[in-house]
């Protein structure tokens, strides 16, 4: 093999690498879109079972107007929030708004017991978890775009391929900070 | 062990399974060594014959193992309008997971059990026997699905290919053999080296040994994955709790799923073998008190670790 061939060998091999880093860092970060879109969908789910919720719930405490209340308006400010912090931020509210409505039902025995409340109550707990199911995948996916916008040698490359790190979605939520300190 | 979180316990056990897949091959090489010192090198010509024929059986069935264990199972392929409770926990794992919707299949048998198969995540079945399905509640039944789409994240399916491929080729490459050894005594002055006997001797151990080494490190491999999709289950949850106690349910139930065959025993989430006929080196799953320990020691350190 001749020098000119192991120079271009060389080249190419250095080709391969940088398109590959550069490859995964685009990805990484389409991937990170991908995930808050879905944030975005089981949110939009939630927000549409709510006015079904509120009704039913007023049918059997028709006095509970505050709670009521509570709940639309903070579906009403997460219609417009557009960024991650803004949307995290509204997610919350909405998130504490209907854990008031849910504790409000507890103390109507009659509407805890009709079909229609049952079957909002599932819906309810399965799109509860979808979203925070989508707020893990989107904040593990943030993770390993981050790390690799910051580790080497994926980091010579964040710039070239104009990928920066992104932030977490954080929820501000009292309870889930409540972690347990026990150790066995 | 020092790991315990689950993250520990993913790379530990793909580790694990890297090591026992290289063993595998490793045996292959060893093999195929000891015939051509019993034998001579005119043997050599039997080894790509012997893996050929393990890589046709076990590949087709790889390809088309969505259906084939559906029927060897009798699983019926369900819509979500037929249990849309059950549809409402998968999508919450599809979610938490990233990975397509699965297609889902229900087994009509009282003994709670489940099994994934497919040869990738997009052509994925996840089944359910309806006593699992009655016999778990809802974050239990979380905790199991969760379970399941780990086999598919995983890529079990093909893991497991892989190890009936080599140990079915280290078996049929034995049994070549050994039949040889009957039919052919009298061609053993062909042999190329001057016929050490202890070399010979050696080499005949080991032809008759591999097979089993092969069958146990087959069996270590699936225990590996099982306690992988484990701790691959509460990456996706973060709620090792849900499986933990699915598991106390299906370790307290002592009625076994009808199908007793060994061809797919390895992919219920419970053996459906009995643990008394089955040795430890040749069971296809962890004992289940070791799985309930190992998630009750990852609920100890707390969510998000």
């Amino acid at each position: 093999m001749s020098t000119i061939e192991i120079v271009l060998l060389i080249i190419a091999a250095i080709g391969f690498f940088v398109v590959t880093l550069y490859n995964r860092l685009v990805r990484l970060n389409v991937s990170v879109d991908e995930a808050f879109a879905q944030i975005e969908v089981q949110l939009k789910r939630r927000s549409d079972l709510i006015p079904n919720l509120v009704e039913t719930v007023k049918g059997y405490a028709s006095h509970e107007s505050a709670t009521f209340e509570k709940v639309v308006s903070a579906r009403a400010k997460a219609t417009s929030a557009t960024t991650v912090a803004d949307v995290a931020a509204a997610d919350g509210m909405v998130t504490q708004a209907l854990r008031g409505l849910l504790a409000v039902a507890e103390a109507y025995p009659d509407l805890k017991a009709s079909t229609n409340f049952l079957a909002l109550q599932e819906e309810l707990s399965t799109t509860e978890n979808k979203v925070a199911f989508a707020r893990q995948f989107y904040n593990d996916n943030v993770r390993s775009l981050n790390t690799a916008v910051k580790t080497i040698p994926t980091s010579l490359f964040a710039g070239i391929a104009k990928v920066s790190a992104r932030v977490f979605y954080e929820v501000e939520d009292p309870q889930s900070r409540q972690a347990p300190t026990v150790k066995f | 062990m020092a790991e315990v979180s689950f993250r520990g316990l993913q790379s530990a056990n793909r580790r694990k399974t890297y090591l026992l897949l290289g063993g595998m091959g490793a045996l292959v090489w060893v093999v195929v060594y000891a015939a051509l010192t019993y034998f001579g090198t005119s043997t050599v010509g039997i080894v790509p014959i012997a893996v050929g024929i393990a890589l046709i059986s076990v590949w087709g069935s790889y390809y088309t193992s969505d259906s084939i264990v559906l029927r060897m199972t009798g699983a019926k392929l369900l819509q979500e309008s037929d249990n849309p409770n059950l549809f409402n926990v998968i999508h919450e794992v599809v979610i938490a997971s990233g990975l397509p919707m699965p297609k889902v299949a229900i087994v009509d048998d009282l003994a709670p059990n489940a099994f994934a198969t497919g040869r990738d995540p997009e052509h994925a079945v996840i089944a359910f026997t309806t006593g699992i399905l009655d016999a778990m509640d809802r974050d239990q039944l979380q905790g199991v699905v969760a379970h399941e789409m780990s086999h598919v994240a995983n890529r079990d399916t093909l893991v497991s290919a892989v190890a009936a491929t080599t140990a079915g080729a280290i078996a049929l490459l034995s049994d070549m053999l050994t039949r040889m050894m009957w039919f052919s005594g009298g061609r053993r002055d062909d042999r190329d080296n001057g016929g050490n006997p202890v070399a010979l001797v050696i080499s005949l151990i080991v032809l008759i040994l591999a097979p089993i080494a092969a069958m146990m490190l087959k069996s270590a491999v699936s225990r590996r994955r099982e306690a992988l999709a484990d701790a691959t289950a509460v990456a996706f949850t973060r709620n090792p709790a849900g499986l933990r106690s699915a598991l106390e349910v299906l370790a307290a139930d002592s009625t076994v799923v009808h199908q007793r065959s060994t061809a797919v025993a390895h992919i219920w989430i419970e053996s459906p073998l009995d643990g008394k006929s089955v040795s430890k080196l040749f069971a296809t799953h962890p004992p289940i008190e070791e799985r309930i320990a190992a998630l009750r020691a990852m609920e100890s350190l707390g969510p998000n670790k």
